[in-house]
């Protein structure tokens, strides 16, 4: 089963974009529900992203890709 | 305690630098651990140093600027808000507030966690006589945002944030901060970032008259006395109950 790592999409409000300032894990490692895998910042504010669940990531969007609200980020495979 | 400081003291604390990054730290984790639901920190740092969101390290040149600002006694230290570099020294006050907000609630949101920092922080100015404070964009000013505490459209506070899960449950843990010009010049802060630009060969360059100290407007005032008030507002505003 796969599940997607998305930007949280209400954490600010607009339209506003994020960068993808780190991949914390790297790519195809094993992480476990609530890891700390990733951070996006938007207009000086620093969000951490956690693991929904715990699996194999897939990275799909790079350190520095701006991405918007709700975005997937990654996935999950359990 | 976070080594050397202590947690929501009234009064403006001495650190290092590194000293106080590290305890900035550990009032969001403070909060994240579900020990308090509110946290606050002022300190002024008795060293100085360039201070930058670690991704910094990324850039092509990085470690030659590293080199080059070590030989100008401004080493560079990093941070866990987002942004881009800002000089701390002596001339800095620095205050930071750890809140727990409920998600999907109205303070849950980048924007009302500026507010919150920042509208007391105008209204101790209002108290102390600057009635032109407010919050917005500075051009020109370095690591500008949105949320900039400005006097007469010119930057006072710098301010940035931190989210992070609490442990075990759907809300999240803020630490929001601001970094305020008490003294010195902005031409002598400038100075530091456009030096950093220079050396990692970015062409920006930053303007001093964009910016303000607050001795430039209040010189009389008698931080170790005026801090505390500030500190007051923050605490005592009616929007951070503890939940």
């Amino acid at each position: 089963m796969t599940t997607a790592i998305t930007v949280p999409d209400d954490l600010w409000e607009g339209d506003g974009e994020g960068v993808i300032t780190a991949w914390l894990v790297d790519d195809g490692a094993e992480v476990a529900q609530g890891d700390l895998v990733a951070e996006v910042m938007v207009e000086k504010a620093q969000y951490e992203i956690e693991a929904p669940v715990s699996g194999v990531l897939t990275i799909a969007k790079q350190e520095d890709e701006v991405v918007a609200k709700g975005t997937p980020i990654a996935s999950l495979d359990a | 305690m976070a080594g050397p400081l202590d947690f929501s003291s009234m009064t403006l604390q001495h650190p290092t630098v590194e000293e106080g990054l590290v305890a900035e730290e550990a009032l969001l984790d403070m909060v994240c651990q579900g020990e308090a639901s509110l946290g606050w920190l002022a300190w002024s740092p008795r060293d100085r140093g360039l201070v930058m969101p670690r991704r910094h390290e990324r850039l092509a040149g990085f470690p030659e600027a590293r080199d080059r600002l070590v030989e100008q006694a401004w080493p560079i230290r990093f941070r866990s808000t987002g942004g881009t570099p800002v000089p701390q020294s002596p001339s800095v006050v620095n205050l930071a507030l750890a809140v727990r907000c409920h998600v999907g609630g109205s303070a849950a949101h980048l924007e009302w966690g500026y507010h919150r920092l920042g509208d007391p922080w105008c209204d101790w100015l209002a108290d102390l006589g600057v009635t032109s404070a407010d919050l917005g964009p500075v051009p020109g000013a370095y690591c500008d945002g949105r949320f900039n505490v400005r006097i007469g459209g010119r930057k006072l506070v710098g301010t940035a944030q931190r989210w992070r899960r609490v442990r075990g449950c759907r809300d999240m843990a803020l630490l929001v901060h601001g970094a305020m010009q008490v003294g010195d010049t902005p031409e002598a802060l400038v100075a530091v970032v456009n030096a950093f630009q220079d050396a990692i060969d970015d062409p920006q360059r930053f303007q001093a008259a964009s910016h303000v100290a607050l001795r430039d407007v209040l010189p009389d005032l008698d931080l170790e006395t005026a801090i505390p008030g500030l500190l007051k507002r923050l605490v005592t505003s009616k929007d951070v109950a503890p939940i």
